[in-house]
Formats: C-alpha cells, sequence, structure tokens
C-alpha cells in the first residue's frame, strides 16, 4: 500500500511538472536577467555589472585557464578563458544580450509583415492572394541563411544589418499560417455581418478577424524564437554577425574552433548555451501551443 | 496537365527576375564597384576610363539588362580577390559540394525513414520518445556544434580519422555524416507525422484484415503512400542543405559551394557571393517547380 501511493504521488508531481515547463521557465529568466544586467551602461552605470569582467577585459597571465572543475583551473574564472585570457562566462553573459535582442526584433518585425501580408492574402483572395502566396512561397524555399551573408556582404557588418537580414525571410511562414487562418475565418456569419452593416475590409480584418488569430500568432512567434536565435548563431559563425568587437555565442565558438585540442571549453559553453536557449524555447512555444491553440499539434 | 505546367514555368521565370532584381540592387547597394576595382594610385581619369569599360556609366535599367546579359551568357563577372572569372571558380567547387550532399542526403533520408516510420509505428512506447528526442535535440543544437565535436572525439582524440581537408574515403566519414545529421531531424518529424496519418487510414486497415503481414502492410502499402507529402517539403529540406553546406564546409575546410561563399563573405567579395546565390536560387526554383509538377501528376486534384 505505501508503495502504490508513493508511485502516485512521484506521478502526480511529474504530470504538473508536465503542465508547466519549470526547467525552461528558469532557464529563460537566468538568460533574460544576464542580459539585462550584464552591466547596466544602458541605465548610465557601466562599472555596475553581473558579469564578473567586463567583455572584452584581457589578462594574458591567466591564458587558457580550464574551467574550475579542471586541474589547473580557478574560481576566479568560472568557465575559464580563451586564448588571449577573456572570461568565457563573462563574454556569454554579454553574448546573451545578442541572441536576445536579435531575435525579439525580428519576431517582431517579421510577425507584423508576415501578419499583413497573410492576413491580405487570406481576406482579397483571387489575384492579390495568388501574387502574395507566390511570393511567399519562393521565400520559404529560399535558404535564409544565405540571404543574410547576402545582405551581410553588401551593407556591412552591424547590429542592424544582422536584424534586417533575418528579417528579410523569417516572416513567410507567419504570412502562410495567417493566410490559411483567415481563408478558414472570412467565412463565417460573424464576417458576412459585419459586412452586411458595411464595415471596411480594413475594419473587418482589424476588428472581427485579428481577435480570432492571435492565439495562433502568438504560438507562432514563441516558436520562431530558437530559430532565430540559431540562424543569428550561424551568421555570427561565419564572420557576418555583428562586428566582432561585440561577443556573441555563435563568434566564441567560431574563435574556438582551431583551438578545440588545447581549449575545448572556448567553444563548448557557448554552443551549450545555444543548444540551450533553442531547447527551452522550444518547450516553452509547445507549452504556449498546448495551451492556447492545441490544433497546431504536429508531432 | 500541359497548361498547369506552362504556368507553372512562367510563375517561375517571374519569380526568378524578380530574384535577380534584388541581387542586382544589392550589388549597387554595396558600394561603387569601381572603387574597389580601380588600384589607389590611379588617377581620376583612370577611374573613369574603367568606369566606361566596365558600363557602369549607363543608367541603372541599362546596366541591369547588361547585367542579365551577361549571366544568360554564362559570365558572372570576375572575383574582386583572385582577379578569376567567378563562373570558372564554382565550377571548380562544385564537385566537392556535390560529392559531400549526395551520400549525406541518401543516408539522412534512409536513416529517418527507419526512424520515422518506426516511431510512428510504436506510437507512445520508449521508441517513439528516444526518436522525438534526437529529433528535438537535432533542432535545437548549432550544427556547427556537432562537426566541432566530432573533429574533437574521432580526429583529435581518438585519431581515427583526418580533422579537415579533402583526400581518401576517410575524409568523407565525418563532413558526410554530420551533413546527414543536420536534415535528420526535419525529415524524420515529416515521416512520421505523415505515417500516422496514413497508418489510421482505410486501405491500411483492409489490408490488416486482408491478412497481410504486418511488416507489408508497414512498408509497402503504408510508406508508398506516406512519401508524397514529402514531396512538398522537398524545396524545404534543399534549403536545410543549403544551410547546412555552408557551416559544415567552413568547419571542415571543405572546398565546396559553401565554404566558397563563406570565404567570399569573410572577403567582402561581391561578385562570388552575388552569383552563388543566383546560382541557389535558380537551383531552388527548378527543385520547386519540379516537386510542383511530380505533385500534379501523382495527385490530379491539384491541377487547376
Amino acid at each position: 500500500m505505501e508503495r502504490v501511493s508513493f508511485w502516485k504521488k512521484i506521478k502526480k508531481i511529474w504530470d504538473s511538472s508536465r503542465r508547466l515547463p519549470i526547467i525552461p521557465i528558469i532557464i529563460m529568466s537566468v538568460i533574460i536577467v544576464c542580459a539585462l544586467f550584464a552591466d547596466l551602461s544602458w541605465l548610465g552605470l557601466p562599472d555596475i555589472r553581473l558579469a564578473p569582467y567586463e567583455a572584452n577585459e584581457m589578462s594574458l597571465g591567466d591564458r587558457l585557464t580550464p574551467p574550475f572543475f579542471m586541474p589547473g583551473g580557478s574560481t576566479e574564472h568560472i568557465l575559464g578563458t580563451d586564448n588571449i585570457g577573456r572570461d568565457i562566462l563573462s563574454r556569454m553573459i554579454y553574448g546573451a544580450r545578442v541572441s536576445l535582442s536579435v531575435s525579439v526584433l525580428v519576431i517582431l518585425i517579421a510577425s507584423v509583415i508576415g501578419t499583413i501580408l497573410g492576413m491580405s492574402a487570406g481576406y482579397a483572395r483571387g489575384r492579390t492572394e495568388a501574387f502574395i502566396m507566390r511570393v511567399t512561397d519562393a521565400a520559404m524555399a529560399f535558404p535564409a541563411l544565405l540571404i543574410a551573408l547576402l545582405l551581410a556582404v553588401s551593407l556591412g557588418p552591424s547590429f542592424s544589418t544582422v536584424v534586417l537580414a533575418l528579417s528579410a525571410l523569417s516572416w513567410a511562414p507567419f504570412s502562410r499560417m495567417m493566410r490559411g487562418e483567415v481563408v478558414r475565418i472570412r467565412e463565417e456569419d460573424f464576417v458576412a455581418q459585419a459586412r452586411i452593416t458595411g464595415a471596411s475590409p480594413a475594419r473587418i480584418l482589424i476588428k472581427h478577424i485579428f481577435p480570432n488569430v492571435v492565439n495562433t500568432l502568438v504560438v507562432m512567434m514563441t516558436m520562431s524564437v530558437g530559430l532565430v536565435i540559431l540562424i543569428e548563431a550561424s551568421l555570427s559563425f561565419l564572420g557576418a554577425g555583428v562586428p566582432a568587437t561585440t561577443p556573441t555565442w555563435g563568434s566564441m565558438a567560431s574563435e574556438g574552433r582551431d583551438k578545440i585540442a588545447r581549449g575545448w571549453w572556448i567553444s563548448l559553453f557557448p554552443s551549450l548555451a545555444i543548444g540551450l536557449v533553442v531547447l527551452s524555447c522550444n518547450f516553452l512555444g509547445d507549452w504556449i501551443r498546448d495551451k492556447m491553440d492545441p490544433r497546431l499539434r504536429q508531432l | 496537365m500541359a497548361r498547369f505546367i506552362i504556368i507553372r514555368i512562367f510563375q517561375t521565370l517571374v519569380t526568378l527576375i524578380v530574384i535577380s532584381m534584388v541581387v542586382f540592387a544589392l550589388a549597387r547597394a554595396s558600394g561603387d564597384p569601381v572603387m574597389l576595382m580601380a588600384p589607389a594610385q590611379a588617377s581620376l581619369a583612370d577611374i573613369e576610363a574603367l568606369r566606361q569599360y566596365l558600363g557602369l556609366d549607363k543608367s541603372i535599367p541599362e546596366q541591369y539588362w547588361v547585367f542579365l546579359k551577361n549571366v544568360a551568357k554564362g559570365d558572372l563577372g570576375e572575383s574582386i580577390r583572385t582577379r578569376r572569372p567567378v563562373a570558372t571558380i564554382i565550377g571548380e567547387r562544385l564537385p566537392y559540394t556535390i560529392q559531400l550532399s549526395l551520400p549525406a542526403i541518401f543516408i539522412g533520408l534512409f536513416v529517418s525513414l527507419i526512424l520515422g516510420v518506426t516511431a510512428a509505428v510504436k506510437r507512445g512506447t520508449w521508441i517513439d520518445t528516444a526518436v522525438k528526442f534526437i529529433a528535438i535535440l537535432g533542432q535545437a543544437l548549432p550544427s556547427f556544434w556537432l562537426a566541432i565535436l566530432a573533429i574533437q572525439i574521432f580526429a583529435v582524440s581518438l585519431q581515427w580519422l583526418p580533422t579537415s581537408g579533402t583526400g581518401g574515403l576517410d575524409h568523407y566519414i565525418l563532413p558526410v555524416l554530420t551533413m546527414s545529421f543536420f536534415m535528420l531531424p526535419i525529415m524524420t518529424r515529416l515521416i512520421r507525422s505523415s505515417m500516422l496519418e496514413v497508418l489510421d487510414s482505410e486501405y491500411v486497415k483492409l489490408a490488416r484484415i486482408k491478412g497481410l503481414s504486418e511488416m507489408w502492410v508497414v512498408w509497402k502499402h503504408a510508406l508508398r503512400n506516406a512519401i508524397i507529402p514529402l514531396l512538398t517539403a522537398a524545396g524545404i529540406t534543399f534549403a536545410t542543405i543549403v544551410t547546412g553546406a555552408v557551416i559544415i564546409e567552413t568547419v571542415f575546410a571543405w572546398p565546396g559551394i559553401g565554404r566558397l561563399i563563406a570565404e567570399a563573405v569573410i572577403g567582402r567579395d561581391f561578385p562570388v557571393t552575388q552569383a552563388v546565390v543566383l546560382l541557389v536560387a535558380v537551383v531552388v526554383l527548378m527543385v520547386n517547380l519540379l516537386v510542383d509538377i511530380l505533385y500534379a501528376y501523382v495527385d490530379p486534384r491539384i491541377r487547376y
């Protein structure tokens, strides 16, 4: 009897933990705190910082220090240092800024463009729809990384280039999803009624249809965060991301690539951070989808 | 059917023209090519002469027309760094990418078929969970990390395989395997969900009632129908492969198209970047056109 109730208790805890993705929430909170408080230069207080060292601070005496749990490592540099003595942990804390700000901006831009295009296509039907959807299909099929590389070369590396380059194609999935939703909803009676009372197409789309698709939109936005972070990291890895003075996880992994035999930690920890954040975003996205819009479940 | 094919070819041409315009506009946005090409000690008159020689004194529409004519002739311009014709460089690099991606696609498809079908058949068991786990992990981990890790384990620590570069058959193992792993998650997910749908259908039930063996039902009747939706995903899969090629060729120092574009980006070599993007655009559009025609052929409901 004791045994059964014990297992039931375990199962109950397991079930409730499945309802709320605790681990992803903790990971994402930590990352957001890191991004905000890496230092407080945005409040005019660059000396107050969460990162133990400045991002580009070199201590040449401590080159290639291994992480603290390895022989030769110390708690002064918890995750070790790279080949010019920069603290890996501090650079990772600063790197969270780039990943988060780029992905949030890109997803805002992409979702606005995609929603406007997709909703207009779904509501207008006919030639407008055919045209918008052909462009969408072309944008979906085209490798995002290539267009991002092309833009990075032609406009020169900067934060806004990266945001522009990643937004250039990311709107397409939003457009396709929104079109599908609007095509379905525009046949509903309440839309017909709004039309009869003389509401303009813009008013119908904003006031009557948009509230019905906003759940789907939020789900898609959450599910896309991980993908955008991955592409940003690949871009940085290839040297076409934000300028090299700003540390990013992708560029750190790239810098450690040819030093892997002497210092595997240089590229391992940033790559691990990318993996953890993308995984957390995907789990959070799954959870939000199940809560808000279970129809979208595929796997 | 003929009407459908003609319309689709026409649409493809229109898309191609739009893409070429975008690429051309970006080329002009990247700065004055004359300034990039002219030597530092060139006089103003020299620069003017070069501008005329390159046809850059003409109006933008005229320049676009010349650009189109050159592309049609196979003249993709000259690399800023090496001064060699871009078409020649691409011709040298392309075989390496094909040698790498064809086996990778084959292995990736084969493994994801086995994983996806098994997961669908054993739905809800630990096998399904394990496959889901691999798919989720594979989509989250950056592909360059997997390549770096593979080099660290198999080339640096165990010294079984070469770290990078080209050569004998052993040089292919790591890049091909990491590349096929790169496309595994998305393919496995697609196959699993499409297979689940088919396994629930009437004809599969009928095949079971007829008393056919489970093996036969799953791998013949069900799989054949589950593959059709995969066709539409071919375009997206191709995009994944191109992205994978850029990263994996860079990590493994593999002299293919992917590394070419990565080098061109770092060297700010615009003609090369532009040509590779155009080439990929053409291939992407051709793949999509082919897939659409094939799809309409397999499933008559698609045709207009």
